[in-house]
């Protein structure tokens, strides 16, 4: 009986020393495309999470853990995404979900996470369905793609003033709604959509294409791609001489370095929308954004500023929730306000939305090959080019 | 507006070309390698990522033209092809399994480890090689002052296409003119009464691999100028070269250069006239019909007229 009572009593403290050991660390699993075709963003990504890691443990932690983050390749494939968000709820018990890049991942996540009642954030998926399903459990801090183009309407209806538009998109979850939201943008501020065309991924050849958007003529051609779809979409624009008043292109591929880099001069005067870029005003941005040229060489895209400030997002939520079960995170998660490097996070319902977070967006113009931000004025590091010259007058 | 419609039309159908002629290069090397092997070689399009990343870093690191690196890539990827012969292909096919056919899973699992040794040393990058003539053009109206319509044709994609066709004409001298050639058909069209003639059989399996293997490796090399390179780009080219390799009647040359201009123009209309979206939907209703209508390709047609005569 003693032996017994022995026996016990060692159990019992090595639990209490197991637990406690395990107590120092907070263990946070991100699923992202590390693999693919979409694991530049995902490598990305994980570098910004890692950077923010760092610098929150240098502070002290999550109410004093050391966080570690680990990484869980989704490939890009929702049908992944899916069972990684199970696996994370079932088997490692993690009371809240963040991150994945595409929004047909982010979707699949969504879905799973608001059947078992634990909250999710999106970082960067943007279709807009993802916070119009009533998911009271799916929370998201970049704005939907209906609002990306947001500051790039402005400066249509301010500057260019177009008559017609010709729009070209992807046929992802992403380049779909990117285009319908241009759709509804055009009706209210009275553009013609004389051409709504949509693309598969990783086509070789627009120029069929291309030349019946020269048949009709547009004042502004939009086109919501990624980068390297962007920079043959402008290289073979270039080569049939396309010329419409202003080319545009909504976030995503027309908005990272790369795309200035393959397209060359073919880029020039091209503006995108975008939520972020390394010279905005927002605390902790330009930091960020020197931080990561400093370890990487390059400035990260947007994508790189929404991952860095979604580890922000959860130390706030995290510190302020009153136990870390899923219930008390996600009302910690609905009254969040505060400002990150990537601008103010605030989860709102309005519109048809639920636990959307609404910001302004900017617009950008390569100029000498290099991004200026241009609209809004306020925001503006150099003056807008246009009328912008015709192809055959370019040299 | 008659005119501007014919622009659009014509300035599709030159598109359609030039990628076609691209295309049926691809396709040649995948259908050499199935009438000779009797298997399909689903690594064809992570052979020409391959030649695609020995073009790139031919590019990056000595500034050579990737059209030079033609002839760098080809030998090399002929050699890589013949290794793959040689040493995984040849012991498997002497292994008795329970699926005949394990020779072309062998492929496909050398086409994944191709793309994930591409992720781990080259990253997942998208790379390019940015040639200063990557956007010129040569333009009708440049030429005809008073043209009606506007025609422009791509340099790098017209010097592409005139390699594919050099290639291909030059691989068709080979094949009828050259005793390895015609080593080479003979395996393809009956490998037993080859081998009674005297034909070295195995050799020439491992040969056409090579052969094979080189063509594809060419074409990568004319696919990045006019194209980007990411490590798992070769699924969407071994789809083409499978789709071209149906279409122009399994193991036929010509059949497959022809295939390869069909599905270039074929895609090209779709996205013209009904919708870009749908090209990767017409590439797969024009493979079905063939496989309904005509199991043999375009080379049964062929051959049927030939009979005809």
């Amino acid at each position: 009986m003693k032996r017994l009572g022995m026996a016990v009593a060692i159990v019992f403290f090595f639990s209490l020393f197991g637990a406690r050991a395990f107590g120092q660390e907070l263990r946070l699993s991100i699923p992202l495309p590390l693999t693919g075709s979409e694991a530049k963003f995902g490598e990305m990504e994980k570098r910004s999470y890692e950077i923010a890691m760092q610098e929150i443990n240098a502070k002290g932690g999550i109410k004093g853990k050391k966080v570690v983050l680990e990484f869980e390749d989704s490939q890009g494939k929702p049908e992944i995404s899916r069972a990684i968000a199970e696996k994370l709820i079932d088997v490692k018990k993690q009371p809240v979900l963040f991150g994945d890049y595409s929004s047909s991942c982010s979707k699949a996540i969504a879905a799973v996470a608001n059947e078992r009642k634990i909250p999710y954030m999106v970082v960067t998926g943007a279709a807009d369905n993802i916070t119009q399903q009533h998911y009271n459990y799916v929370f998201r801090m970049n704005p939907s793609s209906t609002y990306y183009s947001g500051g790039l309407i402005s400066f249509f209806q301010n500057v260019v003033k177009p008559k017609t538009i010709a729009i070209l998109y992807e046929s992802s979850d992403f380049g779909t709604s990117g285009a319908e939201a241009m759709v509804k943008d055009a009706q209210k501020i009275g553009m013609k959509i004389v051409m709504k065309e949509k693309y598969e991924k990783g086509a070789v050849d627009f120029k069929p294409i291309l030349s019946k958007v020269k048949l009709e003529r547009p004042d502004v051609i939009y086109m919501v791609s990624y980068v390297m779809d962007a920079s043959l979409l402008m290289k073979q624009i270039k080569e049939l001489r396309i010329d419409a008043k202003l080319f545009a292109g909504g976030a995503a591929g027309f908005a990272i370095p790369g795309f200035v880099d393959n397209a060359k001069d073919a880029a020039n005067y091209v503006v995108t929308s975008t939520l972020w870029s390394p010279q905005v005003k927002y605390p902790g941005g330009k930091e960020f954004a020197e931080k990561y040229k400093k370890l990487y060489g390059d400035y990260p895209s947007y994508h790189g500023a929404e991952a860095y400030s979604a580890l922000y997002v959860i130390k706030d939520i995290l510190t302020r929730a009153k136990a870390w079960k899923p219930e008390d995170i996600r009302k910690a998660m609905g009254a969040t306000n505060m400002e990150t490097a990537f601008g103010p996070i605030k989860f709102q319902d309005k519109e048809g939305y639920q636990n959307q977070n609404f910001m302004d967006t900017l617009v950008l113009q390569v100029i000498n090959g290099d991004f200026q931000t241009i609209w809004p004025q306020k925001y503006a590091s150099a003056k807008y080019i246009y009328p912008i010259p015709a192809w055959r007058q370019r040299r | 507006m008659t005119s501007a419609l014919l622009e659009v039309l014509l300035q599709t159908l030159i598109s359609g070309i030039l990628l076609g002629g691209l295309y049926a290069l691809i396709g040649i090397g995948m259908t050499l390698i199935m009438g000779v092997m009797k298997i399909i070689n689903l690594a064809h399009g992570e052979l020409m990522m391959v030649a695609m990343y020995v073009a790139y870093w031919m590019f990056v690191l000595f500034h050579i033209d990737p059209y030079l690196s033609v002839l760098i890539a080809t030998p090399l990827l002929f050699f890589l092809g013949v290794g793959i012969q040689k040493f995984l292909i040849n012991p498997v096919l002497k292994v008795d399994s329970i699926l005949p056919e394990n020779q072309v899973i062998l492929t496909v699992g050398i086409g994944m480890v191709l793309a994930n040794l591409a992720t781990i040393f080259f990253t997942a990058d998208y790379r390019s090689t940015p040639v200063n003539y990557a956007t010129s053009a040569w333009y009708l109206s440049d030429y005809w002052r008073s043209s009606p319509i506007e025609l422009s044709l791509s340099v790098p994609w017209t010097v592409s296409f005139g390699f594919a066709l050099f290639i291909t004409v030059a691989l068709w001298f080979f094949l009828t003119k050259t005793d390895a050639g015609k080593s080479i058909r003979a395996t393809a069209q009956d490998m037993e009464t080859a081998l009674l003639m005297g034909v070295n059989v195995k050799l020439m399996r491992v040969v056409t691999f090579g052969i094979g293997s080189g063509l594809v490796g060419a074409a990568g090399c004319l696919f990045i100028p006019i194209y980007y390179l990411f490590p798992s780009l070769g699924g969407q080219f071994t789809l083409i070269a499978f789709v071209i390799t149906i279409l122009g009647g399994l193991g036929s040359t010509v059949g497959a250069i022809l295939g390869g201009l069909i599905l270039g123009i074929f895609e090209s209309m779709t996205a013209t006239y009904v919708g870009m979206g749908w090209a990767p939907v017409g590439r797969f209703a024009i493979f079905i019909a063939c496989l309904i209508f005509l199991p043999g390709g375009v080379a049964s047609l062929l051959r049927r007229k030939r009979l005809g005569k």
